[in-house]
């Protein structure tokens, strides 16, 4: 019998044998000497059905534990929400699954229309003026900040938090590495973990391309100097970059009124799922300043009307910068965007509205900071370490001694609880310490149980 | 002079990449032609050198070392290529807010830049005359 796959049949394959005149399979390998032959059969199970290989793959599924049905406080860059029923079936119509990036754009003006409205979003919400149809990630987008701002200015140093993400910061590297950039890191005060001032005036000179901070940070703090740090860059003729989580922005001040130049973020949390690392989506914006346009990265989605003004239309802009037409000149080498996951996060942002956006951002500081309380006040436990505001992201230290993070998250586990994210490797200065978030999905009996569990794992009393 | 639509200027030299050249006793002023500006359609935006750039005159295969910056039209980009040798003196800023002057005025107030040539003497034979352009022009009919 013939496979259920591979259509060509015993017949065929002599018919073809024929054709080109040999006699075997084996005759076309007879190039091949025949000391490196393989003798034996290969070590291969055998051939299964379909309903075999079903059976199979489910088996070996169901040995894996979906955070989803756990308790999860595993931070550190992705933060699952709830996503409304009607974002997932508006994003799953065909008209919006197939398109990608549109290549024959103009064709697809629903698709075009999204776009433009996820771009007039990320606006509103960031306090820009302009935004592209989207980036990889957070990192990527930074990366392509660092470009864009090296470009603008014609200055080759980028500055640094020193507490910025180590896996966006190792990205950063990457893009800089071909432009012979060089990204300087900028210390931070001990106690409180916020960007030290006096060290980024120190080193803001003529050849600093951008200042780049995040906030929140990675580490869940708040930097409360912003504007100060606006006016520095801005004094030494550098660019203010912004990174976001934009969950946050509902809550606190749109980086562009405190003097942001280009804002980017990671746009996961607006509407889009949680599955191994992804799909991600960057948020890449900037203010009207013709300057930045020119140079802005990615693909732009405009709005215009047609020659007789009677019809609203939509059109790709500023195609010249783009690599199709501008080749290696091109202000980017991202053609491409996350064009489902934007449309996904247009969806969700129209959805909530401003209001429910702030709701949604105070629940999820609210419950960061009950988190931080209830294990605060646990014996062996310090929550969290820096003393500023925090958003919806915090560090744990157990300061119980012998009892590693690490050892403290299996504790965790077996009450099917995740902890955080250890970041130990990534900062060993700050000793036994994860990174825990929060967002509206825990409710506080959720927190109450991590708490128990957090207090039973240190061995303190409740 | 004038070929077909396309005018050709007395007193400038030019190039087979469709750029001219006006020496300013020991300076060059540097833009590009009618028939390039033709060619492009309409500009919006014109991305000027760097002053102090040293560049090279351009020759058959191009490199980045021989862009004097880049016209862009709606649908394309083209590199403006040096004419001479030289360092980048001055840049016409005009262009940021309004490049649409290299459409109107190629040879005037939409000039590109002023290089200071390192090397004239030898490389002032390779520039075209206006009547040397003329022909050359006839020829991409």
């Amino acid at each position: 019998m013939g496979h259920p796959y591979i259509p060509n049949t015993r017949e065929i394959r002599e018919q073809m044998l024929a054709e080109i005149g040999v006699a075997s399979i084996d005759d076309l390998f007879s190039d091949i000497p025949e000391k490196i032959r393989l003798k034996k059969k290969l070590k291969l199970p055998a051939q299964m059905s379909e309903l075999e290989v079903k059976q199979d793959v489910q088996k070996m599924l169901a040995r894996n534990k979906p955070f989803t049905q756990m308790l999860s406080f595993l931070g550190g860059g992705l933060w699952p929400h709830h996503i409304p029923a009607h974002v997932r079936s508006l994003v799953q119509r065909s008209e919006f699954l197939t398109s990608y990036t549109p290549y024959q754009a103009e064709t697809s003006q629903g698709m075009l229309q999204a776009l433009f409205e996820y771009q007039s979003m990320i606006c509103e919400l960031t306090g820009m003026d302009v935004s592209n149809a989207s980036m990889y990630d957070w990192a990527t987008a930074i990366g392509e900040a660092a470009l864009m701002c090296a470009r603008v200015t014609r200055r080759k140093k980028i500055l640094v938090p020193e507490l910025m993400s180590p896996e966006r910061f190792s990205v950063l590297q990457n893009y800089a590495l071909g432009p012979n950039l060089e990204v300087v890191k900028l210390g931070y005060d001990w106690a409180s973990g916020q960007l030290d001032l006096s060290q980024l005036r120190a080193k803001l000179g003529q050849d600093v391309a951008c200042v780049y901070i995040e906030n929140p940070s990675y580490l869940g703090f708040l930097e409360t100097r912003v504007e100060e740090m606006a006016a520095a860059a801005h004094k030494a003729g550098a660019i203010f970059v912004v990174g976001v989580n934009p969950i946050s922005l509902g809550l606190l001040k749109a980086p562009g009124d405190y003097g942001a130049d280009i804002v980017v973020g990671e746009g996961q949390p607006l509407g889009n799922p949680v599955s191994f690392g992804g799909p991600t989506l960057g948020i890449f914006a900037c203010r009207d300043d013709t300057k930045l346009i020119r140079q802005i990265p990615g693909r732009l989605v405009g709005a215009t009307t047609t020659l007789d003004e009677k019809t609203r239309g939509f059109t790709m802009v500023l195609q010249t910068r783009e690599q199709h037409i501008r080749r290696e000149r091109a202000t980017s080498n991202i053609c491409s965007n996350e064009a489902l996951c934007a449309v996904a996060a247009a969806i969700y942002l129209a959805s909530l509205g401003p209001r429910g956006l702030r709701e949604l951002a105070e629940t999820c500081a609210a419950n960061a900071n009950y988190a931080m309380k209830k294990l605060d006040a646990i014996d062996g436990l310090e929550a969290p370490i820096f003393a500023s505001p925090h958003f919806n992201e915090f560090t744990l230290r157990c300061t119980q001694p012998k009892l590693a993070i690490k050892k403290f998250n299996a504790k965790l586990l077996k009450q099917d609880i995740q902890g955080g994210r250890p970041i130990k490797d990534e900062f060993p200065e700050f000793g036994e310490t994860a990174l825990l978030y929060t967002t509206e999905l825990h409710r506080r009996e959720d927190i109450d149980r991590l708490a128990d569990a957090a207090a039973e794992a240190v061995g303190a009393r409740k | 002079m004038k070929v077909g639509e396309h005018e050709v200027p007395d007193g400038l030299y030019y190039t087979k990449d469709h750029e001219w050249v006006k020496l300013e006793g020991n300076l060059a002023r540097i833009g590009v032609t009618d028939y390039a500006q033709k060619q492009l359609g309409d500009v919006v935006y014109v991305e000027l050198p760097e002053i102090g750039k040293v560049v090279k005159r351009a020759e058959e295969s191009k490199a980045k070392e021989m862009e004097l910056g880049a016209v862009e039209s709606i649908k394309a980009v083209s590199a403006i290529y040096s004419p001479l040798s030289g360092t980048v003196k001055e840049t016409n800023q005009v262009l940021q807010d309004r490049p649409e002057l290299i459409n109107t005025s190629p040879y005037e107030e939409g000039w590109v830049c002023v290089l200071e040539p390192s090397n004239l003497e030898a490389e002032r034979e390779s520039l075209l005359s206006p009547d040397a352009y003329v022909v050359f022009l006839k020829t991409l009919k």
